[in-house]
């Protein structure tokens, strides 16, 4: 009856360690992802696949950063280049993390890059799925990708 | 020409010796049989014909011997040298140099001055049999002063164009023979930029040898300090002077020591020889040979090598079967270091223009404010080679048979460590420069085997008579091409830089890498027939050839390089070519003719260099009066056309020069002028495309010197 008695205990303790409660929000967690960039150029979409994307939380959870791998602006740029978004402002909730942020200056080819302000960032990570949009200076763009 | 020729018919009694005596004495180095019944053709030089046409460097002998031509341009470390259609610009020579029977290892000590020169010999065509490695156009064997040779103490001393002075002298002393020399020159080439001459030289050679016995011993050391690569630029079909503003010059301290023992037993003769060979040396070098501030390279190297030989012969000449076997080795290890210097315009030119062009200007540009950019480029590079061979020859009534093989294996090592350093800003994004660094460190090895077998006939028509027919090979070191690193730093640190800003080329820059920087061996297949008449004072002899060149060494421009050139194996050729040389002595003169033809060619195109006709003449005549001489001489020598590139649309036609020679000899000192190129002939010794940039280097101008030499 005592053994009995402890394995129910100890059960319980494990699954109360390992279930989340399910009213707490969602931690932000580094991640990279693969997937789908779209920019509309001359008013048609211009899709790019296989690209990279790098989301680090800081570490107080509330801000995070997006580095996009080799994105190309218009189809007729002859070389791709590596953008971080910083400063965006991440709000969880108990199933995604919720990412926004607008004029914010992206970090490209070693300094700040206003050219490409982004505004009107608007996004989400959900389980292992992150999609954003958003506008580099002019260019609408978005993203769609999975956990790598 | 001609006139001249016929002017010097003249008047007197000669103080050296008698030249085709000389040359019957004269036996090549590890042939078994006299050079008379060798089965491949040779060239002799003597002493006389040395000192008379003012033959003391390798580029000299050009012409005189048939199919040779080594031109004279860039600095004492070129070597460049053409034989029957072989031959490239860079890297390993095509021609086995033995000084004293000691094989000298590194090309940049094959040009130095000679200094009691007895003969010159050179056994013509691949040679691999029984000398291995770069004997595959032939070998050039210099023969110095010996104790035995037993000479009176002679000096000698010069004065000509460019304030030149030449001195030297030589002397034998019991077991002991002694001979130096030094030479001085201003230079013939002005440099525009900095109105100066750009190839002045000052050089120093001495060596000394002792023998006692079946023992001997030499050692030998030269020093010179010159300048040099005399390249003019040519624009639009018009040649413009040198004009070069960085520094450029060449410096180098070499020494060799050998030692030589021969063992006999009643059947056979064991010899022994070993060297220690060091080399340092330093080039500067104005890369892009204008005035602009582009680009420079120092190349700095010390080389050490130990080479040992054994060879095992028969005693007994007489025998049917004279065979020769032997071991060869050698280890050498080189350090070299050759830093490129980016300046100001050539970080402009060769670095950011490039890396811009592909970046689209709206997004912004890269910049390095830095006023120069060194690439270090350093390098150990370890080479080792180990063969055995064996020679046998058969005497069956009139026929000489000859079959040998030769089984050679040689392996190298290159480390290298190379690092570009400089600092970058991309505009308009980073706001301050930022140090960058790009290392390149690694290692390469390489191993190849080599056989290397002879079949020759020669049959003796007579006693003055002789056919024979030849088939051998010959192979040309591979190596690696240290030149390109540069190149491939420039890449790397393109490509590190673009990667460290996070931008991409769609099109990937293209580039060697270390991996590939390394060339295997070039062969060559030799099927030759000739014969060789010789009787009295008359010696002739004439050869046709067929060469089939595999893995062909050529110099390229890679793909992507912008500045470098290297050595890859891209191709095969074929040589055809005939040769005939007469010397002649009736009497009073001297006469002597050489004459080479080679069609060389590689998919349907001449090979570029390499000219289709060497031609040598030389008259002269000796006046007896009383107790002194008067010799006149004149000498022909010709070479070309040549073509330029690999796409023969740039030709040099065949062009002449005029040398002659009066000397007033007495009992014990000799009075002379020489000329040289006495018709200002204008002739080019090279042609070369750098950064799109044309250039041409010039012959020497004419050259007056006189000249005393004294026996005591």
């Amino acid at each position: 009856m005592k053994l009995t008695n402890l394995i129910f205990a100890t059960s319980a303790l494990l699954l109360m360690a390992c279930n989340k409660p399910a009213d707490e929000p969602l931690v932000p967690e580094e991640a990279n992802y693969v997937g789908t960039v779209t920019v509309i150029y001359q008013d048609a979409p211009y899709d790019t696949e296989d690209i990279e994307v790098n989301f680090t939380p800081a570490q107080d959870g509330k801000t995070g950063s997006l580095t996009i791998y080799k994105i190309r602006f218009v189809p007729q740029m002859p070389v791709t280049i590596d953008v971080t978004i910083p400063d965006i402002d991440l709000t969880s909730t108990t199933e995604q993390i919720n990412l926004s942020c607008t004029n914010v200056i992206p970090l490209a080819m070693g300094g700040e890059y206003p050219r490409y302000t982004v505004t009107d960032l608007q996004g989400s990570i959900v389980g292992k799925e992150i999609s954003f949009s958003l506008n580099f200076g002019t260019v609408p763009t978005s993203y769609r990708g999975s956990v790598k | 020409m001609i006139g001249a020729l016929i002017l010097s018919i003249a008047i007197l009694t000669t103080p050296v010796k008698d030249t085709v005596l000389q040359e019957a004495r004269i036996t090549a180095l590890k042939e078994t049989v006299p050079v008379a019944q060798m089965a491949s053709s040779v060239s002799i030089v003597g002493s006389q014909l040395l000192q008379y046409s003012g033959t003391y460097r390798p580029n000299s002998l050009s012409a005189i011997v048939p199919g040779l031509y080594i031109p004279d341009y860039g600095a004492s470390l070129t070597s460049t040298i053409y034989m029957r259609g072989l031959g490239s610009r860079m890297e390993n020579p095509v021609l086995g140099l033995y000084v004293d029977g000691i094989p000298v290892l590194d090309k940049n000590a094959y040009d130095f001055d000679w200094e009691a020169v007895q003969s010159a010999t050179l056994l013509r065509g691949p040679q691999g049999t029984l000398y291995g490695r770069n004997a595959m156009g032939g070998v050039l064997s210099l023969r110095t002063l010996s104790p035995s040779d037993g000479a009176r103490p002679s000096f000698f001393l010069e004065y000509g164009t460019a304030n030149t002075v030449r001195t030297g002298g030589s002397w034998t002393a019991g077991n002991h023979a002694f001979s130096a020399t030094f030479r001085h020159t201003d230079g013939f080439f002005l440099n525009a930029f900095k109105n100066a001459l750009c190839d002045p030289y000052n050089g120093f050679s001495t060596r000394w040898k002792w023998e006692k016995g079946n023992l001997s011993t030499v050692l030998n050391v030269s020093f010179s300090d010159e300048g040099g690569f005399a390249y003019g630029q040519v624009i639009d079909g018009k040649e413009l002077p040198v004009n070069y503003n960085d520094e450029a010059g060449y410096r180098r301290l070499s020494a060799l020591a050998g030692i030589k023992y021969r063992y006999r037993t009643p059947e056979w003769i064991w010899d022994f020889n070993a060297s220690l060979q060091f080399l340092a040396d330093n080039m500067r070098m104005d890369q892009d040979y204008t005035e602009r501030s582009i680009f420079t390279l120092q190349q700095k190297q010390i080389s050490d090598a130990f080479t040992g030989e054994v060879l095992l012969r028969r005693e007994d000449k007489s025998a049917t079967w004279q065979p020769t076997t032997g071991f060869f080795g050698f280890y050498r290890l080189n350090a070299l270091s050759a830093p490129v210097l980016f300046k100001r315009e050539g970080i402009e030119q060769l670095i950011l223009n490039n890396a811009n062009k592909n970046i689209p200007a709206d997004i912004g540009y890269l910049s390095i404010p830095d006023q120069e950019m060194p690439i270090y480029s350093d390098f150990l590079i370890g080479s080792w080679n180990a063969a055995l061979f064996h020679e046998s020859v058969f005497r069956l009534g009139s026929w000489l048979l000859t079959a040998g093989l030769r089984l050679d294996y040689e392996g190298a090592r290159m480390v290298y460590d190379c690092l570009a350093q400089l600092s970058y800003q991309f505009i308009p994004t980073m706001k301050a420069a930022k140090p960058f660094e790009v290392p390149y460190r690694g290692g390469v090895t390489h191993h190849y085997f080599q056989v290397l077998p002879k079949l020759s006939a020669l049959y003796e028509a007579g006693s003055h008579l002789r056919f024979f027919g030849t088939i051998s090979k010959g192979y040309r070191a591979g190596g690696f091409n240290t030149q390109i690193f540069s190149d491939i730093l420039q890449y790397q640190t393109m490509s590190a830089l673009m990667k460290d800003l996070g931008v991409y080329l769609d099109k990937e820059m293209v580039s060697v890498v270390a991996g590939n920087t390394e060339y295997d061996p070039e062969k060559a297949w030799n099927f030759e027939l000739g014969a060789r008449y010789g009787k009295g004072n008359l010696r002739a002899d004439t050869a046709v050839y067929w060469l089939e060149v595999r893995d062909q060494q050529l110099t390229v421009f890679p793909p992507g390089m912008t500045t470098g050139r290297m050595m890859t194996n891209a191709g095969r050729s074929r040589s055809l070519g005939a040769e005939a040389q007469v010397n002649w002595q009736p009497g009073q003169w001297r006469l002597r003719a050489s004459y080479g033809y080679c069609h060389a060619t590689m998919e349907g195109k001449y090979l570029p260099y390499v000219p289709a006709h060497t031609l040598y003449l030389q008259s002269g005549y000796r006046f007896d009066l009383g107790k002194a001489r008067l010799t006149l001489d004149a000498f022909l020598r010709g070479a070309g056309p040549f073509w330029w590139n690999e796409e023969n649309t740039l030709r040099e036609p065949f062009t002449m020069q005029l040398d002659t020679r009066i000397g007033l000899a007495f009992s014990r000192f000799e009075l002379y002028l020489r000329g040289q190129n006495l018709t200002n002939a204008a002739t080019h010794t090279f042609y070369f495309k750098s950064m799109g940039n044309e250039f041409l280097a010039n012959g020497k101008p004419r050259i007056l010197i006189t000249g005393i030499s004294f026996s005591i």
